[in-house]
């Protein structure tokens, strides 16, 4: 993997180019002088979280750029159709062509899905820019989500209830996001909803509102949400909180009747 | 109106969307989850602009995001965001290039 990267490096203006997986662990990376292990793998658990971010809106992503006063940095999504979650990051300042980058990207983006593709891409397997291997002092980075998130909305049953007016201004239509409609078995069960969704906007913001919906497709897949998957809910939402003393107040918070 | 009107009346904006920078809705155009769009490029905007703090790469001015068929633009305003939704995705760049024009328009 090093050497498409390197290749990548050779572009007049990038300044250094990373894969991390889903976990923001850095898998291969090749930078300037500046771009050091430690840097890579902090850059790689901001831009985990701004891919989980997109995915929410965007499962099928395919490119995010963003654009800076001094540079800019675009990533590549490079799923394929047997793995998901690694990410290629290309780091330039403002003298890079775009226009030549953006051939050159999407060759180097083919040739690393084919390598992630057969096998070679699991941290710790490659070797780093910095010389060491690429797990070596490599703590995954925890990442937006801990779990891949839900390919779509699931279909709702023709007699399921949709979570409306919880107290945090559930959407009651649909949504082409997929994000504003979750089944659920009755009314305690939309309430209790509602709670989760308040108590972890005290956390983590407004966000909570999409944290909640996609945690309940992912521990309520098949079925109407109902409380006996209270637990699993709650578990999976703290998850989301990263300091502990949160973590143990919103999961005390929501124990009470 | 915070989106400008030039965005709102391109046929290939299908929708919009204006939030402060915590995520919070503050105005939508044909967005029927304005507050889930709303959270989400608040997130994406403070997660990009904590990686270009980490890399040097001074102030945020402007990200998009692009699949098969459609895309989003998000750039900011003062002490708000204004997210664009794309269809097809082949006009994203042109958006980009007019909504930055235009809040630039705005702010000057």
């Amino acid at each position: 993997m090093e050497p498409i990267l390197q290749g990548l490096l050779d572009l007049p203006g990038v300044s250094a180019a990373i894969v991390f997986d889903a976990a923001g662990a850095v898998v291969a990376s090749c930078g300037r002088a500046l771009y050091d292990r430690p840097l890579c793998e902090q850059v790689s658990g901001s831009l985990t979280k701004a891919v989980d971010a997109v995915r929410l809106q965007q499962e099928d992503w395919e490119s995010i750029t963003a654009l800076f006063a001094d540079g800019k940095f675009l990533l590549q999504n490079l799923a394929t159709s047997t793995t998901r979650g690694h990410v290629l990051a290309v780091v330039a300042d403002s003298t890079l062509n775009a226009s030549f980058a953006t051939v050159a990207i999407r060759v180097a983006t083919n040739k690393l899905k084919r390598s992630i593709a057969g096998g070679t891409s699991e941290p710790g397997t490659g070797s780093s820019a910095t010389g060491r291997p690429s797990g070596s002092g490599a703590t995954p980075t925890a990442g937006f989500s801990p779990h891949p998130p839900a390919s779509g909305s699931q279909p709702l049953p023709s007699d399921s209830k949709v979570l409306a007016n919880t107290g945090v201004s559930w959407s009651k239509s649909s949504s082409s996001v997929g994000l504003s409609r979750v089944a659920v078995a009755n009314p305690a069960s939309a309430a209790f909803l509602g709670r989760c969704a308040k108590e972890l906007a005290r956390h983590v913001g407004p966000i909570a509102k999409v944290y909640v919906e996609e945690s309940v497709r992912r521990v309520s897949p098949d079925a109407p949400f109902s409380l006996s998957a209270a637990n699993p809910l709650v578990n999976d939402l703290a998850a989301q909180i990263e300091d502990p003393a949160d973590r143990a107040d919103f999961c005390k918070a929501l124990e009470k009747p | 109106m915070l989106i400008p009107p030039l965005i709102a009346k391109l046929p290939e904006v299908k929708s919009a969307v204006v939030a402060d920078l915590g995520g919070a809705v503050v105005e939508v155009l044909r967005e029927r989850d304005g507050e889930g769009a709303a959270a989400v490029i608040g997130f994406l905007w403070s997660t990009a602009a904590e990686a270009g703090d980490h890399l040097g790469l001074g102030a945020l001015r402007l990200v998009s995001y692009a699949g098969p068929a459609r895309g989003a633009v998000v750039a900011s305003a003062g002490s708000r965001l204004v997210a664009a939704f794309v269809e097809p995705t082949s006009s994203l760049s042109s958006v980009e290039k007019l909504l930055a024009g235009a809040l630039e328009r705005k702010e000057a």
